[in-house]
This record gives structure tokens, C-alpha cells and sequence, in this order.
């Protein structure tokens, strides 16, 4: 029987193995090409891994609880257009963020509705936002995207602290927060034990089905989150925006570690798995490699991150019968 | 005359694991149209063993010889040709597929590649009605209760054939009627030759329908008799190599004031009129046959079923219970019939499935004291003398006793004063079992008033204060532990 | 369970290590100097002939040429993200074919910061952006988008006589490109009084959503008989859907860009006409304003390509 030291050991080894897969992919790159391994280029990756990274604290919660969203791409457009929308028409810059978080919140709270009352299933759910909130998106901007914003919304984006940029100290202070959250409060521990085992955590006395709604809230304020970076960054809210962003969402969640199946993962994993894809793309950029082997090879890290953690995993459950 | 060769010859089997040997030269030889037991704690390998028979695990050494002939078991594939059918414990069926479908699995009846649903459900039906299982053969099997679905299980075994049939606990969720219906099957399939390899910890059972009993402890024989001859304490004393009392410590205990009172408890057609009451310090015992409606009055009181009409009282206050949130508010702990299902997050640890109900007493603002959840825990794995290394290991590497265990102490940390039990020792092995009863108790005489549902009835009339008998949904009768024997309490749930 | 940790720790370096024997480009070689261009989109054989045109060029020039683009046209922020990276690689000139005008200005600053000269090819940055950020575009190569479109227009007038009900499908809201061909066309029927627009949908620039759109606008509008795509991809999407609906030779059909595709189904009558760009031509030309610019001399602002009408 092995003991429960070395197991933990083992269950530690598994994020280990992905923060030493980033490490040597950053080594493999360093070799590769004289520009990779620059301050400016590996601050530019950071910043790059910010868009994607900010959508995947909110996907990470949501696949902890056993569902999925899939709507956060077109969440990310519709925030987006509302906040352009504000300030098209004068109100301040933190009246037309608090009014993207809030439609980011809201829409996402919808989603959780609908799965726990409804009783629809996450995919189904998610998938009507998708196309609702796109609908919506391009209904309000009339189609055109919305351009040319006051300074102190683009500092958001062009800013930097202590000269790390702005979204890249915005990310590591949102996946600090969503650390101790999953660690340290009950709220965290709920969003394990539910996607657990939901119906051992309804018969705990939990509230299975107002966590599971907060859950989803949070994954749309993650998108409205993302479309604030986004609008700050290009200076303008694109009803297409984000087209795609809840499928790297799901890699970066994926590579880092979290099952699909809910119930285990952290937001670290998370965090090192939106880094693995940002430094493929950027390493893939110096080197020249044409567009379309780009998106084989990303596609072949996500397919061979998660093969190696099922095997993982299917070790460990033998070991221990 | 030249002897026939046995039904099964297992000698010098050995199989290790990284870390454990789990069979160290086990042998077992079972008689054609024998009952034979494999009696033993959990751990001692029983399961192993079985494992390597039915091909799902590759012993390391030794020689299995069935019906005389030398066989290799490297696949469960193989051990099926062979003759060999298993019935697990943990039931493997597809529940989004129907009872036919089930037992059909893998092998469906067809004619041109076209399914032949009509064969299908006329040989489910024949092996249904063989087995006395009020089952219907298009019936979904996620619909059926775990009973049910465990004969559809042994179905299954019987349609393939088998010449070497393995049970492993075939009655942990079967009552009185049914039990008696697969013994009188198993009678049936003996006397046409076939072997049966029955794993039990039911005494009553073993020496209702085994022939002959095989102990096994740490990995290695330790004696093999034949029933009549055996003794029951003398059997679980080598099974778990200590003197123990096979039944329950009669213990006097000082009984309280009503801590729950239910009246006319009812709900559609599972609940009619029930009422009944519980004083601290009592343990009230619910005997019946499966489907009476004991479960369902714990789920209704426990708020996990609305009911139409009825009144609960807590300490003789009424008491609105919608959710298991409020029954646990009210001082109620339910543990359920299927831990793994319903009772614990296995793939979280001891001290997290521990403090899961009260999480936020132990934490300020939203965050949890780890230290104070530390304490709790371990002083629970102290007081229920758990076996585990920490708190920190993870449920599911736990045995069925320590699991069962570790529900209890969740709900003792909730404070809970009434205590609805189902099932507790189900899957249980005996040195645990005796614990578990120890338990509750201890549990008892410190006030907490005790519902305990279970279709053992040794358990039921050994532990329980009063019988209360179920019969379609309605309480038949109530016997005091001085009156209440098992044939009593039978007739009246079967309404004699 | 120790061999399956290093196994994930080799992975991606094993993914990686193909890559670069793949791409065998191995370091960079310092006596070529390294021109990026990057275009909207890969799948679209516009820019593939825009790549063969400039390549073409490079080898004579003796410049190195490194061709990136994002998967789709619309993907603004991944182009962005690539011109960046690009940025790092030190590039000497950067020769652009924005999917956004206006968002790809803060990129062009990025450019401006690190001195390396932007040439923007085919697609305007929006001027009013640049002026606002102080960011400047060495010099612009391309057709004149609002003319292609008058020309377009004008031949659907003159075909059907001076009237006709017109669809169009217009391609991703906010492009310049597209915003100007349709501009000229509009202008050019704005002359005829009996050419009406009846519908006018956008597809992306994307070959099956022109299929869907045209579909739906079949359904709602039957007595269409002209269709103005502000794309050959688009056009002929709805060439399909109009033989889908076994409408063809009674809706004319032009395109923009005038593809391979588009001139074989123009010369077998399925589509009426195509508005000739010269994608090969920009980008010799974006190669050769590089290798120019490398050499310090100035280039002209505006660099015009002429277009023809393809029937």
C-alpha cells in the first residue's frame, strides 16, 4: 500500500510537472532563438497570456464544480460593447466599467439560473448565452465597433507598475485572490466538495444550488474582466470579440491540471497552463513557424497534457484499491 | 476409481502489490455443486483472490486448475470462456440502459446485425422470474433500486452460463424473501454441478447455504471446514484473531425525554400515516422488507423529499424541515445507504468530508480556520477511533468500516442529537462491523437518540430498544426488545 | 510514476525541438536583413498570392522574409499579439495588412517606439487614429477600394439596364477595405434610380456564412437579380447558394479581388464579374519599399495599384 505521504507527494508531482514543462519549454525556446528570452519579449508574453488567463479564473471555478461555460467568448463581446457603449455616451470611466462588470455578472448569473433551476445541463446552457450574448452584442453596437477611449481607461492596458504592465499585475492580483478563495474560505471548499460529489454536498446541508449560480456569476464577471482589458488594449469594443476565447479558456484550465470531471485542480495550474499557450504561440512567432502548424501544435500540447494527466490519475486510483 | 477432478483447484497463489503482499501461497479447491465461503476481514484477500479468478488481475504465481483442465485467467474475457462469472459487490450495469439490455451486455441476440429485442426480453423475463425479481426486463435500470439492481446483476451471471459463479455480497441489499429466493436459485444451479463461491460476513447466511467454509487472514489460509461442523465463534475468532463477541453488547442505558415525534408522516403511495417517536438515549429499530418505506421516512424528515401531510417535532417543538440544511439546523444527521453515493466526496480528505456540514462555524467571514478544522477532525478520528494515517488521506483510501465511520463523525461534529442510520454496516467487514455497533452504542447512552434502518435483522433486534415493523408504507407493528424475535418481526412484515 | 513525470517534462520540449528542425530556420542568420509581413488571414488566396508576390521579390532582394498571420480575418488582438512578438524579433520593416484600422494603432506605436518603419499594404490604418497617437505609417500600397467599388457598381448598372433589385453582402463591420468597396458601389448606383439595394448583410468575408446570408436573403427578397460581395471568398459563397436555389444566370453575381476561382466561374457564367486587385503585385512592391527603406531612402506616401474590372 503506498502511503499517504508519498501520495501527496505524488499529487504534488503532478503541478510540479507542469510548472517543469513550462520551465523547459521557456529553455527549449532560449536555445532556439536569441529574442525569446528578452525582458521585453517575455513582459509582452505575460501581457499576451493576460487576455486568456483573466477568462480562465472564472472557467476554472465553474469546471471545479463538474459544469462548463462556454458562453465567455461571447460574454467578452457583449461587456465590451456596454462599456464602449458608456463611454460613447460621456459617463465616466469607472461608471462604464462598473456597468460592463455588472452586465458581465448578471449574464453569468443567468447562466447559473438556468442550470439550477432550469435544469439544463452547463453545455446546453452555456451554448444558448453564446449565441444570446453575441445576438446581443452586435444588436447594441449596431454591428460597428465602438473606438477611441479617455486615457484613463487605456492606462489599464498601457500602464505599468514598478514596470510590470498593467494586465499582467492585474492577472497575478485576480489569481491571488481566487487562490486563497479556493484555499482558504468555505466558499472554495464548497466548489470542491460539489464537484466532488454534488449529492453528498446536498445531503451536507450545503446550498448546492445558489454556489453552483455564484459560480457562473463569477466566470462572467471573469469575462467582463477580460473585455475591459481587451477594449483598453485596442481601443475599442468589437461586437466580434473574443470569438474562440472560451476554447483557450478550457486548454489553458486543461493543461493546467484541473479534471473536466470537477472536483480537483487549482487556479496555479491554471495560471501555469495560460503561460505554456501564450509562450508556444510567442516562441512560435520568433521562430517564423507557418500559421497553420502553429494550430497543430497547440492543439497536439493540450491533447497530450491531458492524455498524460488521465494516465496520471488512473495510476494513482490503481495503486490505492 | 479415478477421483473427478474438482470444479476448481487453486494452489500456491501469490500476488503482490507495490508495497503489499496481498496473497502469499493461498489455496482453494471447491467440489463441483458446492456452496463454498470465502470468510475474512477486509484486507485479508479475499478480493484479490477473486480478482485473479475472474481475470482481472495476473497472479504472480501458482496454478488454477477448473473442472481438472490447467487454465490462464489473463483477461476477464478468458475466465469468462472458462466458465467463471463474477458478481461484484459494486454493481456494474449501464443505468441510462434497460434490465434486458443489461444482461445482454456484450453479447445481445441478433439476427443480420439487427438486435432481436424479442429474444432479449423473453430470456431476461425467464432468468427475472427464476430469480423471483419483480423487475421488468424493458425497465431502465437507473429506475430500479440498488436491490433490484443487484438481481439483475446476478441475472446476467446466470444467462452466461457460468460453471464457477462467484458472489461477492449478494445480499448486502437484498431482504428476508429475496435472500431465501437466490438461495433457493443457488440450490437450483448447485444440484445441476455448478460451483459457487459465496463471500460473505453473514453468519446466519454462511451456515443457511454454504457446504463448506474457507478462512483466509493476511493473505494465507488459515483453516477450511465444513458448515456443519463449524462453530461461530470459533470462525470469527480466526478471522480476525481475537475473542469477539459476534453479536451486540446488551448495555443499559438511561432513556430521555422525546427528542423527535413524528405524526402522520405521509407522502403518495410510499408513506401512509406514519408516526412514531424517539426519547434520547433510545435506539428505535425499523424492520421490513425493502420497499416498506423506511428509507423514505428518513429522506422526509431529513428534507430531502417534500411530504404531503404529516408533523415533525423536535423536542416537542413543531418543526418545518424543507432541506437537509434545516434538518441539521434541527440537530438531524441522516447516514445514508450508499456512502459512496450519497454520503461521502471521496476524492476529498478525511478532515474536509468531516467539517463539510459545518464549515462555516469554523470559519470567520468566509474563511475557514484550518486549525480549529484540524482539531475537530482529528479529535473525531480519536473519538471514533478511526484507522487512518491523518486526517488529511483521502476518503476513498479509507476500507467500507473507516468510510462508514467517518460519515458518523461528520455528523456527530454537526452536533446532531437524533440519528437516522441505514444500513450502517452494509459492506462492512466483521472486527469493523463490531466497532460500528460499539459506536452506536456509546453513542446512544450519551443521549442521542438513534433510527436505525437495516435489513439485517440480527443487527436490528440485537442493537434496537424497539422494533418498528414497515409493511407497504405503514408502521404494522412495534415489538419491545424482550418480545421481539426474528419470527415475529417477519410475519408481521409480511403480513401474517 | 517517476516515468510519466518525465515524460510530461519532455513533452512539450520534444514538441518544440520538431518544431524548429521543422521550420528549419534555425538562428538568424545576421547578413540577410529580416523583413516580417503579416496579413489578415492565411486562408484567404488573396494574401496567399500577396505572400508568393512578396517572396518573389525578397529572394531577389536578398531579404529575409517571415509571413505570420492570425487564423481569421476578425481576430483583431491575436494580430496584434503577433506584431508584437514580431517587434521583439527585430524586424527591420514591418509591412501590415491590419484587420482592424483603427486597433492596430497602438501596435503601429509599438513599431514606431522600437524604429522599426511601418508599411501598411492593401488596408488604410485609419488616418485620424494616427494623427491622435502621434504614430506614422511610412507609406501606404494599395488599390483604391472606393474605385473598385464604383466600378463594380457600374457594371451592374450598365448590365441590367438601369434596374435591378440588389443584394449585398458586406464583410466584417468596421473594415476599411470593405466599408470603402461598398462606399463606391453605392455611390455608383446612388446615379441610377431604378437600381434599389434591398438587402445588404455582412458575411465576414467568410465563404460559408455568404452561403447562409445569400440563402436567407433569397427566401425574403426573390426578385433580386444582382448581388455585390465585397469579396471573391463571399461572392463565391453565394454563387452556391444561388445554384443551391437553381437561380443561376438570373442573379449577377460580382465579386472583388478577382481570384482564380472567381475568373473560371466568371468564364463559365456563373458569376458576372470581379474586381482585379493585384495582390502579387503589392506585395513586390510592400518588398521592395522595404529594401528601399533598410537603405535609408525616402518612399512616396501613397504608392497607388492600379485595378481593372475581370468579366
Amino acid at each position: 500500500m503506498i502511503s499517504g505521504r508519498t501520495m501527496r507527494r505524488i499529487i504534488a508531482g503532478r503541478e510540479a510537472g507542469t510548472v517543469l514543462g513550462l520551465l523547459v519549454l521557456c529553455v527549449a525556446l532560449w536555445i532556439a532563438t536569441p529574442y525569446f528570452a528578452t525582458a521585453a519579449n517575455l513582459s509582452n508574453v505575460a501581457e499576451q497570456s493576460a487576455i486568456v488567463g483573466v477568462i480562465a479564473i472564472g472557467m476554472t471555478f465553474v469546471i471545479l464544480t463538474g459544469g462548463i461555460d462556454l458562453s465567455v467568448g461571447s460574454l467578452v463581446a457583449l461587456t465590451g460593447v456596454v462599456i464602449g457603449g458608456a463611454l460613447q455616451r460621456g459617463w465616466p470611466v469607472a461608471g462604464a466599467v462598473g456597468a460592463g462588470l455588472m452586465a458581465g455578472i448578471g449574464a453569468g448569473a443567468v447562466n447559473g439560473l438556468m442550470i439550477t433551476r432550469g435544469g439544463l445541463p452547463p453545455f446546453i446552457a452555456t451554448l444558448g448565452m453564446m449565441s444570446v450574448a453575441r445576438g446581443g452584442a452586435l444588436l447594441l453596437s449596431d454591428g460597428r465597433p465602438i473606438s477611441g477611449f479617455p486615457d484613463p481607461l487605456r492606462v489599464i492596458a498601457t500602464g505599468n507598475l514598478l514596470g510590470v504592465p498593467a494586465p499582467v499585475v492585474l492577472m497575478l492580483v485576480l489569481y491571488f485572490v481566487a487562490y486563497l478563495v479556493l484555499t482558504r474560505t468555505v466558499v472554495g471548499r464548497y466548489m470542491y466538495a460539489i464537484g466532488g460529489n454534488e449529492e453528498a454536498t446536498v445531503l451536507a446541508g450545503v446550498d448546492v444550488r445558489f454556489h453552483k449560480t455564484v459560480v457562473y456569476a463569477v466566470s462572467g464577471l471573469s469575462a467582463a474582466v477580460c473585455a475591459v482589458l481587451l477594449v483598453a488594449r485596442l481601443d475599442s469594443a468589437q461586437p466580434i470579440a473574443g470569438i474562440g476565447y472560451e476554447l483557450d479558456a478550457i486548454a489553458a484550465v486543461v493543461i493546467g491540471g484541473t479534471s473536466l470531471l470537477g472536483g480537483s485542480g487549482s487556479v496555479i495550474g491554471t495560471l501555469i497552463g495560460a503561460l505554456i499557450m501564450s509562450v508556444l504561440r510567442n516562441g512560435l512567432n520568433l521562430l517564423g513557424v507557418s500559421s497553420y502548424l502553429q494550430q497543430v501544435a497547440i492543439g497536439t500540447v493540450i491533447i497530450v497534457a491531458v492524455l498524460i494527466d488521465m494516465a496520471l490519475r488512473r495510476r494513482i486510483q490503481r495503486s490505492t484499491r | 476409481m479415478t477421483a473427478t477432478p474438482p470444479a476448481l483447484a487453486m494452489h500456491g497463489i501469490r500476488k503482490a502489490f507495490p508495497g503489499v503482499v496481498a496473497l502469499d501461497g493461498v489455496e482453494l479447491v471447491v467440489q463441483r455443486g458446492e456452496v463454498h465461503v470465502l470468510l475474512g476481514e477486509n484486507g485479508a484477500g479475499k478480493s484479490t483472490l477473486m480478482k485473479v479468478l475472474s481475470g482481472s488481475v495476473r497472479r504472480d504465481a501458482g496454478e488454477i486448475a477448473v473442472f481438472g483442465r490447467s487454465v490462464r485467467l489473463e483477461s476477464p474475457r478468458a475466465a469468462r470462456d472458462a466458465g467463471i462469472a463474477i458478481i461484484h459487490q459494486e454493481l456494474a450495469l449501464v443505468p441510462q440502459l434497460s434490465v434486458a439490455e443489461n444482461i445482454f451486455l456484450g453479447r445481445a441476440p441478433a439476427r443480420g446485425g439487427v438486435l432481436d429485442m424479442a429474444r432479449m426480453g423473453r430470456e431476461s423475463a425467464a432468468l427475472l422470474t427464476q430469480l423471483g425479481a419483480n423487475v421488468h426486463p424493458e425497465a431502465l435500470v437507473e429506475s430500479l433500486s440498488v436491490a433490484q439492481q443487484q438481481l439483475v446483476e446476478i441475472a446476467r451471471a446466470l444467462s452466461l452460463q457460468a460453471r464457477i459463479l462467484i458472489m461477492d455480497e449478494p445480499t448486502s441489499a437484498l431482504t428476508e424473501r429475496e435472500t431465501e429466493r437466490l438461495f433457493e436459485t443457488i440450490r437450483g444451479l448447485t444440484a445441476r454441478g455448478t460451483a459457487v463461491i459465496y463471500i460473505s460476513h453473514r453468519l446466519d447466511e454462511i451456515f443457511a447455504i454454504g457446504d463448506r467454509i474457507t478462512v483466509l487472514r493476511d493473505g494465507r489460509n488459515v483453516a477450511t471446514q465444513v458448515v456443519r461442523a463449524a462453530d461461530r465463534r470459533e470462525l470469527v475468532r480466526l478471522m480476525a484473531n481475537r475473542d469477539v463477541e459476534e453479536f451486540q453488547p446488551a448495555s443499559a442505558r438511561i432513556i430521555g425525554q422525546v427528542l423527535l415525534r413524528v405524526e402522520g408522516l405521509s407522502h403518495g403511495r410510499a408513506l401512509h400515516d406514519v408516526s412514531f417517536s424517539v426519547r434520547a438515549g433510545e435506539i428505535v429499530g425499523f424492520a421490513g422488507l425493502l420497499g416498506a418505506g423506511r428509507t423514505e421516512i428518513a429522506r422526509a424528515v431529513f428534507g430531502l423529499e417534500p411530504f404531503d401531510r404529516g408533523t415533525i417535532f423536535v423536542k416537542e417543538q413543531p418543526c418545518e424541515i424543507r432541506s437537509p440544511r434545516d434538518a441539521i439546523a434541527a440537530g438531524i444527521g441522516f447516514v445514508t445507504e450508499d456512502r459512496k453515493r450519497e454520503g461521502l466526496v471521496l476524492m476529498r480528505s478525511v478532515r474536509d468530508n468531516i467539517a463539510l456540514p459545518i464549515l462555516r462555524r469554523l470559519s470567520t467571514l468566509g474563511v475557514v480556520h484550518d486549525r480549529t478544522e484540524n482539531i475537530v477532525a482529528e479529535d473525531a478520528v480519536h473519538d471514533l477511533r478511526i484507522r487512518t494515517p491523518g486526517v488529511t488521506q483521502l476518503a476513498r483510501n479509507l476500507s467500507g468500516g473507516n468510510q462508514q465511520k467517518v460519515v458518523l463523525a461528520r455528523w456527530l461534529a454537526t452536533g446532531a442529537r437524533i440519528l437516522f442510520l441505514d444500513e450502517p454496516t452494509r459492506g462492512v467487514d466483521v472486527g469493523a462491523k463490531q466497532e460500528i455497533y460499539q459506536l452506536i452504542n456509546e453513542l446512544a447512552s450519551t443521549g442521542v437518540a438513534i433510527i436505525l434502518m437495516s435489513s439485517d435483522l440480527p443487527e436490528v433486534l440485537g442493537l434496537s430498544d424497539r422494533v418498528l415493523v414497515m409493511r407497504e408504507g405503514r408502521i404494522a407493528g412495534e415489538f419491545a426488545r424482550a418480545d421481539a424475535n426474528a419470527e415475529r418481526v417477519m410475519a408481521c412484515a409480511v403480513g401474517m | 510514476m517517476h516515468g510519466l513525470q518525465t515524460v510530461r517534462r519532455v513533452v512539450p520540449a520534444f514538441c518544440v525541438a520538431l518544431l524548429v528542425a521543422a521550420c528549419n530556420r534555425g538562428a538568424d542568420s545576421s547578413t540577410k536583413p529580416t523583413v516580417a509581413l503579416v496579413v489578415k488571414t492565411l486562408n484567404n488566396q488573396f494574401f496567399i498570392d500577396m505572400e508568393a508576390g512578396a517572396k518573389a521579390a525578397a529572394d531577389s532582394l536578398g531579404i529575409e522574409l517571415v509571413v505570420q498571420a492570425p487564423e481569421r480575418e476578425i481576430d483583431v488582438e491575436r494580430q496584434m499579439q503577433i506584431v508584437e512578438n514580431l517587434i521583439q524579433r527585430r524586424v527591420k520593416v514591418l509591412l501590415l495588412v491590419p484587420n482592424g484600422s483603427k486597433e492596430i494603432v497602438p501596435a503601429v506605436m509599438k513599431a514606431n517606439a522600437a524604429k522599426i518603419p511601418v508599411v501598411a499594404v492593401d488596408t488604410r490604418i485609419d488616418a485620424a487614429t494616427l494623427a491622435a497617437s502621434g504614430a506614422t505609417v511610412a507609406s501606404f500600397i494599395g488599390s483604391d477600394n472606393e474605385d473598385g467599388g464604383r466600378m463594380a457598381g457600374a457594371f451592374l448598372v450598365e448590365k441590367l439596364g438601369g434596374s435591378a433589385l440588389v443584394a449585398v453582402l458586406e464583410g466584417v463591420p468596421g473594415h476599411e477595405t470593405a466599408d470603402a468597396r461598398l462606399r463606391g458601389f453605392r455611390t455608383a448606383l446612388a446615379g441610377a434610380a431604378g437600381m434599389k439595394i434591398v438587402a445588404s448583410q455582412p458575411a465576414n468575408m467568410e465563404r460559408d456564412q455568404a452561403f447562409t446570408v445569400t440563402q436567407n436573403i433569397l427566401q425574403s427578397n426573390p426578385g433580386i437579380t444582382a448581388l455585390f460581395a465585397c469579396n471573391d471568398v463571399m461572392a463565391l459563397g453565394a454563387v452556391e447558394a444561388i445554384a443551391a436555389a437553381k437561380r443561376t444566370g438570373s442573379i449577377t453575381v460580382v465579386g472583388f479581388d478577382a481570384q482564380d476561382d472567381a475568373r473560371k466561374a466568371i468564364a463559365e457564367q456563373r458569376m458576372g464579374a470581379t474586381v482585379a486587385q493585384n495582390p502579387r503585385e503589392m506585395g513586390r512592391m510592400a518588398v521592395i519599399t522595404a529594401s528601399r527603406l533598410i537603405r535609408g531612402e525616402r518612399v512616396p506616401a501613397e504608392q497607388p495599384v492600379a485595378i481593372s474590372l475581370v468579366k
